[in-house]
């Protein structure tokens, strides 16, 4: 089955980008298709390249980052909520004259149409709530 | 027939909310901190729904829970939840 993913909580901040990993692996390790893991509200925060948790704990940022890059899982950042928590990368900080950038591949800002898509294109959407 | 997420503990209002919402087939996983849920304690709560209430075990066991778990709940783990989305029609998550 095609599924796509909706994550709407920081990490580290509620369970629910722990139990979006844990699905998202179980999904893979299953035989399904994800067709993309969707980052939302506080989720976009799952994409911050600059997070640095102590060295104990997981590294969500770059957990997902792996699951993208092994699985070819697009890792989709709705841009308006990415860019009014400070999330943007290389091309959105040159356009506000930001000096850094938070957001790198294989992450990608794009917009709510392609929540959108994904519902429409999937068989199954399964969000994961603070 | 639809599957219901909740994470919330039982205490929480979103419980009366789902249950108040779920059709004659639809399937209950409790996941994170509604596995709480699970206790025999907790069991009146989900009177209407007997028999169509899961647990997560990853949730349940890392919260100390899985051997307190009552027998009316079925405990499930990360695959059993995948197959229970793949059971159902479509999934809702309450939060």
């Amino acid at each position: 089955m095609r599924y796509a993913i909706l994550l709407l909580d920081a990490p580290y901040t509620s369970q629910a980008a722990h139990s979006a990993l844990r699905f998202t692996r179980a999904l893979l390790a299953g035989g399904h298709v994800v067709d993309g893991v969707f980052f939302y509200h506080d989720g976009v925060h799952n994409a911050a390249r600059l997070a640095a948790p102590p060295q104990d704990e997981p590294h969500l940022v770059d957990a997902w980052a792996e699951l993208g890059r092994e699985h070819a899982v697009p890792l989709q950042v709705c841009i308006a909520a990415a860019l009014r928590r400070g999330l943007l990368d290389e091309k959105e900080a040159a356009r506000h004259g930001k000096q850094g950038f938070s957001v790198e591949p294989p992450f990608e800002l794009t917009g709510l149409g392609q929540l959108v898509d994904l519902g429409l294109r999937c068989d199954r959407l399964i969000t994961f709530g603070p | 027939m639809l599957l219901h997420t909740l994470n919330r503990s039982p205490r929480s209002p979103v419980l009366d909310q789902v249950l108040a919402a779920m059709g004659p087939e639809d399937r209950l996983l409790l996941i994170e901190d509604a596995v709480i849920g699970a206790l025999p304690a907790h069991q009146g709560r989900f009177e209407s729904v007997t028999g169509r209430v899961y647990a997560l075990h990853e949730d349940l066991a890392s919260r100390g829970l899985l051997a307190l778990c009552d027998e009316a709940v079925r405990v499930v783990d990360i695959a059993g939840f995948v197959a229970l989305t793949e059971e159902c029609e479509r999934t809702v998550s309450w939060y």
